[in-house]
Parts: C-alpha cells; structure tokens; sequence
C-alpha cells in the first residue's frame, strides 16, 4: 500500500510538489494497502496454464480438488478454457495476496507436470517449495536399451527406488518418459537430483539406497 | 686150611683150568655141570693168588657154592677193579719212561718175581674173560674192554707197588735223581710241613674238592688236590694231570669202585703220602729244590713284623697318599667355575653334573595322568561347565542411532502434509503427531502389558517387580530447553545428545566430490572388503541350510 501510495504520489505530486513551497506542509496522507486488482493499475492479472493432452483426464477427474482450495482459500478465480485447452486463473477483487495468483499457476503447472494433487497443494501452502526439473540427456546421453534400462532403474520394481527416494529425502518425482521432475525444499530436492543422477549414471540401487540413508539421517538431525 | 688140603685143590684147580683152556668153543652154548664146575674151581684158585697182590680185599677167597654166576662175578669184580687201575698207571709211567722197566728187570729178585706175577696176572686175565663169556654172553664184549683195562690197571699197580718197595727200600738205585742238593728226604718232609701250613688254609677247598671227586675220577681229584697243595712246579702239575687223565679214558667202573670205598683216609691221610711220593718220582728236582728253599725263606720273614708295625705301615701310607692328593692341582670337578677349555674333553659326561632348569620338565603322561583329565572332561561335559570365550560387549555409552527403515511403498501422506509435521515438530516437538515406529512401539506396549496381566493373573498376582535394568534409554535429539518447558519461546544449543553421540566421527566425512583418487579407491576397496565378508557369511549359512535340506531331499528321493 505504501509503495502503491508513493508511486500514486510519485505520479500526482508533481505538480502538488510545487504548492507546498509556499504553504506550510500539508499532513502525511494515510492510504491503505492496495488490493491485488489494483496493484496492476487497477486491471486485473491473470495467469494462464495449457494442459497436456496426458493430463487432460485427470484434469477432469480431479477439477473440484484443484478449484476448491484454489477458488476458496487462495481466492483466485480459476476457469478451464476448454477450446484453448488452458487453464486460466484471475485475480479477484478480494485477493490477498498478489503471491496467491502465482502460487496458484505453480499449483497448477504442478498437477500438468504430473503431481498428485495432494502433494501439488503443498505449494500452496508452502513457501519454499520448488519445481525442478530436468531431462536424463542433461545428465548422460543414453540411446535406445541404456535409455529404457536407465528409466527403469531410476523407478526400480513397482516403483520402489522412486519411494524411497521420495520418502527419505522428503520430495515427490515425477519420472514422464525422460523428463523427471522434482518437487520439494531446495536442499532435499538437490539430494533427490543426487540420487536419481547417479542411478541414471549406473549405480545399483543398493547403493543409492546407502547413500540416501547416511544422507538422510544426516538431514533429520540438523534442524 | 690142611695145606695138604690146599695143594691138592690148587691141583685140581689147574687141571681144570688146563681143562678149560681144551674145550672147543662151541660146547660152551650148552651148560653143562662138568665144566661149570671147572671153571669155579678155576677162578678159586686165581682169585686166591690175586688176593696178596690186592691191598684191600674183602674176600679172603672166592665163595662159589651156591653162589649165582652174577654173585661170583661181582666178587670177582671187586678185587680186580683196583688192580686193573693200578696197573694201568704202572703201564703208563713204563710208557713214559722205558728205562724204570731196565731198573725194574735189574732189580733181580723182586725184578723176577714181579715177572712171574706178571705172567700170572696176565692168564689170570685171560680166565677171567672165559669166565666172562660163561657168565654173559650178552655183555662178552663190553666186558672183554673193561677186562682188559682192568688188566692193564693191574699191572700198573702191581709195577707202582713194586716201584715204591724199590724206592723205599732201594734208595740208592735213584741216586741218580738225588744228589747233594736234593735230598728226597728232605723234599719230603719240607712237603708235610707245607701240606700241614696250608691244610689249615685249603682244608675248604679240599672239602670242594672231593664232592667234585663224587662226579670225577679219583685220579683227576687227586691231581688237583696235588695242584692246590702248593705243587710250584708246572711240569709235575702237567704230568700228574696227563696220568690222570690217561686214566681216565675208560675208567668208568673203577671210579663207581673207588667212589664206593672212598673213606676218610684216603683223602687226609693216604693221599699226602701219595702226593709226596709223586713228587719224589718227578724229573725237574733243582727247580723244585730252589722254589721250596725261597718258599723256606718267606716263612721265616712273614712271622716277623707284628701287628702294631703293620698297622703303622698302613697309616703311614695313607698319610702319604692325602699330602700327595693335597699338593697336586685338584681335580676339575673340585675348582670352580671351570670352561670347557680346562677341562678334558668329553669329561663333564662322565659327571653327574647339577645345575637349575628353567624349563617346568614335561609332564610324564602316565595312565592316571590321561585318566584324570579324561576324568575332568566328563564331569565339565556333564555339567555343562565350558571354558568358552565369552564376547566383549562394548558398553554403548551413546544411544543407539535409530535407524531409518528405506520405506519403499507410495508414501500415503502428502508431500504437505510431511512438511507440515516436520514443521510442527520443529517448533512444538511435545505435540508432534508420533512417527511410524512409535506407533508400532506403542502398539507393541500395549499388546506386551496385556500379555502380562494375563499371566500375572495366572500367578494371582504375586509377583516379585523386575528389576530395574537401565538397558537402553532412547534419547532423542531434541533441545533440552524444549523438553524442559512446556512452551519452548526460545530454541538453544544445548542438546540432549552429546557431540559424540550426535556425531562419533566414524564414515565417510568427505563428499566424493572432494576425495582424491586414491582415496576414492580406499574407499571402494573397504566397500568391497566389507561386501565380500557378508557374502561369505551368507553362502556359509547357505551351504549349512542346504546341506540340511540336500539330506532330506536324498532320503526322500533315495
């Protein structure tokens, strides 16, 4: 409010900064913070997120899951553009928080990239929650068998190495063909990018595993 | 008898012996009373003109009515056994030296007569093997040998008695032997006297020497008594020994006969004339003359120093050994420490040498020693008693680390939620919502604490409280200030974990990112060191399992 009071002032006191010249100084006026439509000169923001075929279906499935917290807490209005396949997100007049609308996106953009909805809603309430993501070519260049073997060892069977790398280093992956996905703090998704690198580099799993357990329990005694 | 009486036997007897001689040898086979009567007559007659020619006989005449053939024969036997062996000694002394037979033939007279003798003796000789061939014709034989030995003996005799009437009558026949030096006298009589000095001395050994005569001759007793009894000289030894055992070589019935008569006389008596006599009859007389003179001599001396004097004598020659041993240098043994250089070599194996050992000396192991121990296993056996090797546990001063358990199934929460716990339990620990494992810890309390009530009430409830055993106390690292109060405002350094238990300093410190190459390898070769461990371990509890399994397959299969 202050900030949008100086720079209301910064535009109307020009000519106003002559007048007091000569008169005594007028009383400080007192505004109050501005809302999150007026922020962008009064006009509204808006965010917009294009859904991948892949999470179309979802996208249906779990749309109250999405709008609830979204519509009621976060109070951003939230639209499913259906011809353009985007999701559009606006701000509302009674919007807190301009941050609202981009935690919003990111929640949204989470649930595209493949998370469950439960752990995407940890954005919204978390801060310091990141999305990173990355492709297995970034770390090593693996064509054709190497490349479907370094996907499976990276889930493992059933998906057990993946578990246990989300539950130890306290993150969710998402491994989307050769796109993986991290969502997590920033220190626990840099050991979850450890883990998973050095899987796609070739490590066994047991090793992987030993590894994340020192590290783990080193984490869990830092507070 | 009538003399008369007598010639006309002895007539009789001749012709019968004349008779006898006539007979064919065939008529012999068959007995006949005529001839049977002759040849007792005949051997009457010869037995009674042997007699004086025997020195002890028991029979005066031969008693041959209603005597059997064995009983005349025995007779006769008695009186010719010790003619026979004395007459084989005269023919063997005549043998050595032919020229006594010269002396004997000049003797004239007695010469003559010992002739005729002779001549009798000789078909007394030859009656006797007739009778022999009457008697038995089994031993004709055996007998024939021992008659004519007996013959032999006789004759010898009768020579030695003739030779000893000669010598002791005739001394001046053996002037030859004797002369100024020698008396023979004297020789005897020095002989008596030495005989007598020394039979106090030998009386033992003669003692041994006649039960040696009961398995001997008695001329091989005799000759070895002569020896004993201080003969010097060897050559008389060598001839007394030679007749001996010349005689000896057939002599088998008279030494029965001998040993039969053998009284005390003759071994005490009798037999130190006969000794001297032989010596008397030897050839070598200087020497003898010059050892009797020196042995004279000793005689004398010996008796001279007395008792206290020999006493002397000794003392003073052990006096005179102890100074000579304590002036020469002493013995190795007696010095000191002494190296192997003075001392002989090889000398300290013969000594029994004492010195400590350092060394416990190996136990002897005996039957009781193996029986004991074997005792002892049994009983720690059977008790149950083993001397194993208990482990060291090490006290764990620190709490043990609680161990994350990997959980590889789809996490149910959701990534909020995780983070909202630990956010909680960050800032307010006491209301933190419990972990997984208290959950199961609380759990298994609670299914515990019912097991024990059921089973206390099993014991109505009498049960002696556990004693507190401070086993293992979980210690969480948590700030003590927040465990202490009840809204932690503040949050501190002070933890409930000590550095060490927080962090002992043990693993991997560095990053791989800042190992050098080397210990980068150390590491990975630990690693492996440690896997291959675990891995042995496995496949050793693998091959037990299956080699438990493999036997039940086999008897199944089998």
């Amino acid at each position: 409010m202050s900030t949008e009071a100086a720079a209301t002032m910064e535009i109307e006191t020009v000519p106003s900064e002559s007048k007091p010249e000569s008169n005594p100084l007028p009383p400080k006026p007192k505004f109050e913070p501005l809302k999150a439509h007026e922020m962008s000169d009064g006009r509204v923001q808006f965010r917009k997120v294009s859904v991948p075929p892949h999470r179309y279906s979802p996208l249906k499935k779990y749309w109250m899951d999405i709008y609830t917290p979204v519509y009621e807490q976060m109070k951003i209005d939230i639209r499913m553009n259906l011809k353009a396949r985007k999701v559009e997100l606006k701000t509302r007049q009674d919007t807190p928080d301009i941050s609202n609308l981009q935690k919003c996106a990111d929640f949204v953009q989470a649930f595209m990239l493949g998370f469950d909805v439960p752990d995407a809603i940890a954005l919204l309430r978390l801060d310091e929650l990141y999305v990173e993501s990355f492709e297995i070519k970034d770390v090593k260049t693996l064509r054709g068998e190497h490349l479907s073997r370094a996907i499976g060892r990276l889930s493992g069977k059933g998906g057990k190495t993946k578990f246990a790398i989300e539950n130890s280093t306290k993150t969710r992956i998402v491994i989307a063909d050769t796109k993986i996905h991290l969502l997590g703090s920033f220190a626990n998704i840099k050991i979850a990018r450890d883990s998973l690198c050095s899987l796609i580099l070739g490590s066994p799993a047991g090793k992987v595993y030993s590894k994340l357990r020192q590290v783990s329990a080193r984490l869990a005694e830092r507070f | 008898m009538i003399p008369s009486a007598m010639a006309n036997s002895t007539e009789t007897a001749v012709e019968s012996l004349h008779h006898i001689k006539s007979t064919e040898p065939p008529e012999w086979l068959v007995p006949k009373q005529e001839l049977s009567q002759a040849v007792r007559a005949a051997s009457k007659l010869l037995f009674s003109s042997l007699k004086p020619h025997c020195p002890k006989s028991t029979f005066d005449q031969l008693l041959t009515e209603g005597f059997d053939a064995e009983q005349i024969w025995q007779q006769i036997d008695l009186q010719s056994q010790p003619l026979l062996s004395s007459l084989r000694r005269e023919v063997k002394k005549f043998e050595k030296h032919p020229e006594e037979i010269s002396k004997f033939k000049d003797g004239g007279v007695g010469g003559g007569e010992k002739k005729k003798v002779l001549e009798q003796i000789e078909t007394d000789n030859v009656v006797n093997d007739d009778d022999d061939e009457d008697d038995d014709d089994m031993d004709m034989d055996e007998d024939e040998d021992d008659e004519e030995e007996e013959d032999e003996e006789g004759e010898e005799e009768e020579k030695e008695r003739g030779t000893e009437e000669e010598s002791e009558n005739e001394g001046a026949e053996k002037g030859g032997i004797e002369d100024k030096f020698l008396k023979i006298k004297e020789l005897r009589e020095y002989l008596e006297e030495d005989e007598a000095r020394e039979f106090g001395l030998k009386k033992k050994k003669t003692k041994a020497e006649s039960k040696k005569e009961e398995e001997d001759t008695e001329e091989e007793g005799d000759d070895d008594e002569d020896e004993n009894e201080g003969s010097v000289d060897d050559d008389d030894e060598a001839q007394e020994e030679e007749d001996g055992l010349g005689l000896f070589d057939g002599n088998d019935e008279e030494d029965e006969d001998d040993l039969e008569n053998a009284r005390y006389e003759d071994f005490f008596s009798r037999k130190k004339n006969k000794s001297s006599k032989e010596k008397a009859k030897s050839r070598d007389m200087l020497e003898e003359d010059s050892g009797s003179d020196d042995e004279q001599d000793v005689d004398k001396r010996k008796n001279g120093p007395s008792k206290h004097e020999k006493e002397l004598d000794k003392l003073r020659s052990k006096i005179e050994e102890m100074e000579k041993a304590n002036l020469d240098p002493k013995v190795w043994t007696m010095r000191g420490e002494v190296t192997a250089a003075q001392r002989q070599k090889n000398s300290a194996l013969e000594v029994d040498l004492d010195f400590e050992h350092n060394v416990r000396p190996a136990p002897v192991i005996t039957e009781e020693v193996t029986a004991s121990l074997e005792d002892l296993i049994k009983t720690r056996i059977s008790e149950g008693m083993f001397d194993d090797v208990q482990k060291a546990r090490t006290s764990s001063s620190k709490a043990p680390r609680e161990i994350k358990e990997l959980d590889e199934s789809k996490s149910k929460k959701g990534l909020a939620e995780v983070y909202e716990e630990e956010f909680v339990q960050k800032t307010d620990p006491a209301s933190a919502p419990l972990t997984f494992s208290d959950e199961l810890k609380k759990e298994a309390s609670m299914l515990f604490k019912k097991l024990c009530l059921k089973l206390d009430a099993l014991s109505h409830f009498h049960f002696t409280p556990k004693p507190v055993v401070e086993d293992m106390s979980i210690q969480t690292n948590v700030p003590a200030l927040a465990m202490e109060e009840v809204a932690p405002m503040a949050v501190s350094d002070a933890t409930m974990l000590a550095p060490e238990e927080v962090f002992s300093g043990k693993g991997d410190i560095k990053e791989e990112a800042e190992l050098t190459k080397a210990e980068r390898k150390r590491r990975r070769a630990n690693k492996k060191r440690k896997f291959k461990a675990e891995a042995a371990k496995r496949m050793g509890k693998k091959a037990r399992q299956m080699t438990t399994v493999g036997n039940n397959d086999e008897g199944r299969e089998g």
